[in-house]
């Protein structure tokens, strides 16, 4: 592993990566590698598939740096959008997935998972601001971004308007954000000064 | 259906293909929408973090950058030179430095602070940023293009504060100095302090 690189930006990094460095791109995945396949893991609940939706995301990102604009958001946020979208296609195709209850989209046990342990501190951080939401935003979100679930289906399995599944989805979302606090500054600025 | 209505379910991938495909085109034409998809984008991440992350095995790291070397085995080898970077001032330090194909990423690193001149094959440049604090109140951050020999070049005002990105204006010719201080706020159109960083491409 290139040791130099371990100071860098992630958006120095993704910078380094359009210009076909490799060792950005291993740094960006020692970084993001593991969130992001815990992620597509809880999405798609297959080992196999879950690793595809992985490696598809970071030869997207490999593919597509030099068309990443640091303005528009953080690097870090666009890495796992791009997680996120390859499972939920993923599981999407996966007709199987339409028969199940909703619960199969629950919060697997951490049992037996050796965690890291700025990784476990990030998951009880958000974990916690979840269980601060009124049950309906919370289980909109975790319906939609854990399990895959589009606003349409919601609505229908919910026995929901989809005008009411939105505003959840929204004042969820916004709520969310007031509680974990400015986003952005959890890694990159607590440690400084 | 009111496509404004669609930025937190195309945050957390909710939206049917045609629905998506709708609000992309609405998002090109409305100011509006992309300032709060980019909030609720990182709201919609921040989930990424609430589940256990299991490590993944070994062989996917592999698996990626196998892939990735192989798409890019057609591309000009890498370029590397020897490197020179100078500081202007006391505060700047010798730097770590890293040069890639026709990029160059420069790094001076101190316990708080790191820049990065990331410079394009265009002579574009971005400087990245991380560990500055704000500028102070009435004061702000101004990045200089100095060409060798030339006047410094007023390339960006920026407030600091966690991780900065900026884009500096116009071309980095080679050999020229690429420098940050501080400045009455609204910029100067010359340095008038000591440069906090400063580098030469
Ligand atoms: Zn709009």
């Amino acid at each position: 592993m290139d040791r130099q690189l371990a100071h860098l930006s992630d958006e120095a990094l993704v910078a380094l990566a359009a210009r076909s460095e490799q060792s950005a791109l291993a740094e960006l995945y020692d970084r993001y590698g593991r969130t992001a396949y815990g992620l597509a893991l809880r999405v798609v609940r297959d080992k196999t598939l879950a690793e595809d939706a992985v490696q598809d995301a970071f030869l997207t990102i490999w593919r597509t740096a030099s068309r990443f604009v640091p303005e528009r958001g953080k690097a870090s946020t666009w890495i796992l959008t791009l997680v996120h979208r390859r499972a939920v296609d993923t599981v999407r195709r996966e007709q199987r997935r339409r028969a199940e209850s909703l619960d199969q989209a629950a919060e697997p046990s951490v049992e037996g998972v050796e965690e890291d342990a700025w990784l476990r501190l990030q998951r009880e951080r958000v974990q916690a601001a979840l269980r601060r939401l009124p049950d309906t935003q919370r289980e909109a979100l975790e319906l939609a971004y854990y399990g895959g679930f589009s606003q349409t289906e919601l609505a229908e399995r919910l026995g929901q308007p989809l005008g009411t599944i939105k505003s959840r989805m929204f004042t969820g979302l916004s709520r969310l954000r007031e509680q974990l606090g400015e986003p952005g500054t959890e890694k990159s600025w607590t440690s400084t000064t | 259906m009111d496509l404004h209505d669609l930025t937190a379910a195309y945050a957390l991938d909710a939206l049917d293909p045609d629905e998506a495909e709708a609000y992309e085109r609405h998002l090109s034409q409305c100011e509006e929408c992309r300032e709060q998809l980019a909030e609720l984008n990182e709201s919609a991440t921040a989930l990424a973090f609430g589940t256990v992350a299991p490590a993944p095995p070994p062989r996917l790291r592999a698996s990626i950058l196998d892939t990735a070397a192989a798409e890019r085995s057609n591309v000009v080898p890498l370029l590397r030179r020897p490197w020179v970077a100078r500081g202007l001032g006391v505060a700047a330090a010798a730097a770590a430095c890293v040069i890639v194909g026709f990029a160059v990423a420069l790094s001076q690193s101190s316990r708080t602070r790191v820049v990065t001149v990331v410079l394009g094959p265009d002579r574009t440049a971005t400087l990245h940023i991380t560990g500055l604090s704000s500028a102070p109140s009435g004061k702000t951050y101004e990045a200089w293009v100095i060409p060798a020999g030339r006047r410094a070049r007023p390339a960006g005002l920026f407030s600091g504060g966690g991780g900065t990105t900026v884009r500096l204006h116009g071309t980095v010719p080679r050999n020229a100095v690429v420098a940050v201080t501080v400045e009455r706020t609204g910029g100067a159109s010359a340095p008038t302090t000591t440069p906090l960083f400063s580098a030469r491409a």
